[in-house]
């Protein structure tokens, strides 16, 4: 294909605002689809992501479009995870392509996300066509969007489409827009192989398999191979292809094409989103810009809940990893909750969907602890612990200062929930960076945060508190330092690592308070008085106690009732065997769940 | 076989506690009761292996009339019943050494049933006295008054029964302000062979779950419950009865030898609607709708509704949790393991000691029995 019939872009859009079915759609127009085999969301292939409606693994899909001009283009689009977890994901998309379609909802207008992901498309040197989705909506407002719209990237009126996807109606004018819009490609194809690897999907067959951006030169079976990240290792091309919902393969992929590889790579881990692939024997060119290693953002212990399942959860772990590079773990052990894993995430969604799919998919059961940051402790002797798990914070004397990680957040809103947005702020130690207006009834915040103030339950505030109508987006920015303190939970004396939280002075107490109460209310009476302290040091900050089981039989047991009161020692049993024991005391399951879900 | 069980499911109405499989009758359907009975005897063996009626190395030891409430059967049902169970189950004779139980509404025992009873053969008899507190009786929907119960043991003591048991139900809601000590004085007073002292447990579908889900009655309290169980156990002991189980007191080692049956794991078999059957390694138990019943025999069907064998792990638990509720207690050699560490603090806390290479309860262990069955079996991985 001559690089002037090639159009690569993506869609850019805010959770909800129709990124999906304008996929669908594009892919239903083009005829890339057999309509039988068309289905709402088809970009999305896992369980997880139709069910949630979010995109978490990543899909390029190759389009032939007949265009009104009479030529046949190759129309690439390719798909950007839709979660502020996956930014950097998306960067990377977005450096594969020359366009993007920035996607607003006609009656939403511009959110949080709709600004990140756009300025993110800038900065990659993208051309922008705006589209004002959902037309068909009573609710629309397209004269009002398109001034917002106008204001934001200063796109005149008529540059704007107005589409509805659902119905179809005006995306044969976007089809036309990209292909007239949107810049070719404009690689060299007699340069040394240089690719852009967006993404990366393991088979157990095959291994990993990238997914690619050919910038110049051109990729075929048979070629030796290299990766920017790691240049020693060489593989041999077995396959390349175009994605068209599946892997299809061709003779080559040239310079501005996006396909995929099979080299006989082993893991995803490999294949690193942003890293360049070589030509073997012409290695020493330029990498392509901005790879950088992902950093894991929210750590949380994983364990199994039944101790027999180390094993089960290690090799699940190992797997998953295979297909997504940034998953870490590394083994750690608790008293309370036996041998496990300590994660590291993107973020929270990121973990949740990685403690989903380890049960969902290996079924496994797990208990996971309570999410954190990673801590920079500065020691008096000058040196610096990585403290990812709160029970391992050294000492205090030994602690000259604490570093916690902070965010830049952009907070979009109506106008008349500034006051609720700042009040919140403020109780998340936000610092406060200035707000403007996006449009005379919303606005545009802008904070810092400290992450572990967002990480549990930040966003499902925000949207009480708006009604649904703020959104948020943020992006890592640097490590301060903070009045940190280690704040432990002790039942009869003994603490309970796993509930151990590393918390701002001013927080401890509350935080304290709260959890002591939930243990109390979740852990069941025993045959013992059970003491539940929330400690900071020796000092403790809160306390509650649970009486003792006065009586715990059966009154009547004749025949009739043997099997009846055996069948409920057994299930009591199986419920003992679910319950953890620290010291003296059995605690449930529920209790290290419910510390997640704290207000 | 040597322990039979018979259960007669009629009531005139449902008392509020109550969850057992019973049918509330204004007319006692007497005649097919018996045919339904002596057909099941007829169907042993015939359709159900496991259930024949026993060879006669095993004699039977002892009958039980449970329900229900037995003694709305007319006395000359349950004589027909006793004489043919007597031939089938090759017991040479009823009246002297077969343990014969009649659970009886106080109400129910006039002189001439009395007479008839024992004359048939019944030596031993329950009676559901409940309280002494009219008003407590009438909150459990009892048909009876204090009156009767004094009657009802002086008339089976005349007609020659002096084998009596009287149940008595504690922990009732704060609410009917019942006197527990002068409940206890009362049925002390009496003299009885055998008290059985049940704690007020509410369990679902009965009247009393649905007062308490309403907010009409108070939920069950734990601390009275022990409080008022310890109270009876210092009370019965001053009075010279002794706990062997649980709930179920005797003087004069009178106790019940039916009910040791089930709590020393022995085979026993039963008959009638929702009876249950165990030979010691299967248990099975009949469809509990009377008319469900009656129909399935009537027809020449197998009236058991279901059965288990019980694995080996099953069969421990029941062993220890049974045994846990006897005076004889668990024998230590008896546990697959060592004692788990954890019964260490049930020694210390004066819940359990051990006696002749046994583990037996003391009543505060009594009280949390569960737990300790819970410890005792399995569930040494925690941690």
């Amino acid at each position: 294909m001559r690089q002037d019939h090639i159009r690569n872009f993506c869609i850019v859009a805010h959770i909800d605002h129709g990124k999906s079915t304008l996929a669908d759609r594009l892919i239903e127009l083009t005829g890339t689809l057999d309509k039988r085999l068309m289905r709402e969301q088809v970009l999305d292939t896992m369980d997880l992501e139709r069910e949630r409606g979010i995109t978490i693994k990543l899909n390029a899909v190759r389009m032939n479009y007949h265009s009104r001009d009479g030529g046949i283009y190759e129309l690439n689009l390719i798909d950007t995870p839709g979660h502020v977890d996956f930014t950097y994901e998306v960067s990377r998309s977005l450096q594969a392509c020359e366009g993007a379609i920035l996607v607003v909802d006609a009656s939403q207008g511009i959110q949080a996300q709709t600004i990140s992901n756009l300025f993110l498309a800038l900065d990659a040197g993208l051309e922008i066509i705006p589209v004002l989705n959902k037309i068909d909506l009573p609710g629309a407002e397209p004269d009002r969007r398109a001034l917002e719209i106008h204001e934001l990237i200063g796109a005149k009126p008529e540059e704007i489409l107005r589409i509805s996807a659902k119905e179809g109606t005006n995306v044969p004018e976007l089809l036309e827009a990209v292909v007239r819009r949107i810049p070719a490609p404009r690689g060299t194809a007699e340069a040394p192989l240089r690719a852009l690897i967006f993404d990366s999907y393991y088979d157990r067959y095959r291994g990993a398999i990238p997914s690619i951006r050919v910038a110049d030169g051109t990729i075929r079976p048979g070629m030796k191979i290299a990766f920017g990240a790691h240049r020693e290792d060489l593989y041999e091309v077995d396959e390349v292809g175009y994605l068209q919902l599946g892997h299809k393969p061709t003779e080559q992929l040239e310079a501005g094409e996006v396909g995929y590889f099979v080299a006989n790579v082993r893991g995803v881990r490999e294949t690193r989103p942003g890293d360049t692939v070589l030509d073997a024997e012409h290695a020493d060119v330029a990498l392509l810009p901005g790879y950088r290693d992902i950093k894991s953002m929210v750590f949380a212990g994983l364990y199994p809940t039944e101790p027999n399942q180390f094993e089960e959860l290690r090799d699940a772990l190992a797997k998953l990893q295979l297909n997504d590079a940034s998953l870490h773990y590394e083994p750690e052990s608790s008293v309370a909750l036996g041998f496990g894993f300590r994660c590291g995430f993107l973020g929270l969604l990121h973990m949740e969907i990685v403690r989903e799919r380890l049960e969902r998919e290996f079924n496994l059961d797990l208990i996971s602890t309570v999410p954190n940051v990673e801590y920079h402790v500065h020691k008096t002797d000058g040196t610096m612990d990585l403290v990812e798990n709160p029970s391992l914070l050294p000492h205090g004397s030994a602690v000259d200062r604490i570093e916690e990680p902070y965010v830049k957040a952009r907070i979009v809103a109506p106008a008349e929930y500034i006051g609720a947005i700042m009040k919140l702020g403020q109780e998340r130690r936000g610092v406060y960076g200035g707000m403007h207006y996006v449009d005379p009834t919303r606005v545009d915040f802008t904070w810092e945060f400290p992450l572990a103030e967002i990480i549990l339950d930040f966003y499902d505030k925000l949207k009480t508190i708006s009604r649904g109508y703020a959104s948020l987006d943020y992006e890592f920015l640097e490590y301060r330092p903070s009045d940190l303190v280690k704040l432990d939970m002790l039942l009869n004396g003994d603490a309970v690592d796993a509930f151990s939280v590393i918390i701002h002075r001013d927080k401890a107490y509350e935080w304290g308070k709260k959890i002591a109460e939930k243990l109390r209310e979740l852990i069941p009476r025993q045959l013992f008085e059970v003491v539940i302290q929330a400690a900071i040091g020796t000092k403790v900050i809160a306390r509650e106690t649970i009486r003792p089981l006065r009586k715990n039989v059966t009154a009547k047991c004749y025949g009739g009732d043997v099997t009846r009161k055996r069948k409920l020692l057994e299930k009591q049993k199986e419920g003992k065997k679910r319950m953890k024991q620290v010291g003296t005391v059995e605690i449930p399951q529920e209790a290290f769940l419910a510390v997640l879900q704290v207000d | 076989m040597r322990h039979l069980y018979l259960h007669v499911p009629f009531c005139t109405r449902r008392c509020s506690y109550c969850d057992f499989s019973i049918a509330v009758r204004k007319r006692i359907p007497a005649r097919e009761y018996v045919d339904a009975v002596l057909r099941e005897v007829k169907l042993l063996g015939a359709t159900d292996p496991g259930r024949e009626p026993g060879d006669s190395e095993h004699g039977l030891q002892t009958i039980y009339f449970g329900g229900g409430t037995p003694s709305l059967l007319p006395p000359d049902a349950i004589a027909a019943l006793l004489t043919t169970l007597r031939d089938v189950f090759r017991a040479t004779s009823l009246r002297n050494d077969v343990e014969v139980t009649l659970e009886a509404n106080p109400e129910d025992v006039t002189p001439e049933a009395a007479t008839s009873w024992r004359r048939a053969g019944v030596n031993r008899v329950s009676l559901g006295a409940q309280s002494f507190d009219d008003r407590a009786l009438r909150w459990m929907h009892r048909s009876h008054d204090t009156a009767r119960i004094v009657t009802a043991v002086r008339t089976l003591r005349v007609a020659g029964i002096d084998n009596i048991s009287l149940d008595l139900i504690f922990a009732l809601p704060a609410g009917l302000e019942r006197d527990w000590g002068r409940d206890l004085k009362q049925a002390l007073a009496l003299r009885p062979a055998h008290l059985s002292l049940y704690g007020l447990t509410v369990e679902e579908r009965t009247p009393l779950a649905r007062w308490i889900s309403r907010g009409a009655a108070a939920a069950p309290d734990d601390d009275r419950y022990a409080e008022e169980y310890l109270r009876a156990h210092s009370r019965l002991a001053a009075g010279g009865y002794q706990f062997y189980e649980v709930s179920n007191a005797a003087r004069d080692n009178r106790r019940s030898g039916h009910n040791s049956a089930y709590w020393s794991g022995r085979a026993y078999s039963g008959l009638g609607p929702a009876a249950h059957s165990f030979d010691g390694k299967v248990r099975r138990w009949n469809l509990s709708a009377w008319e469900a019943y009656r129909r399935a025999v009537a027809a020449g069907r197998s009236p058991v509704a279901s059965q288990e064998t019980l694995t080996d792990e099953q069969l421990e638990l029941e062993r220890v949790y049974l045994a846990l509720r006897t005076d004889a207690g668990l024998p230590l050699a008896s546990l697959s393991g060592p004692l788990p560490s954890s019964t260490a603090r049930w020694l210390e806390q004066g819940w359990a000691h051990l006696r002749d290479e046994r583990l037996v309860c003391t009543p505060e262990g009594w009280l949390r029995l569960d737990a300790l069955v819970r410890d005792l079996t399995g569930c040494r991985t925690t941690g």
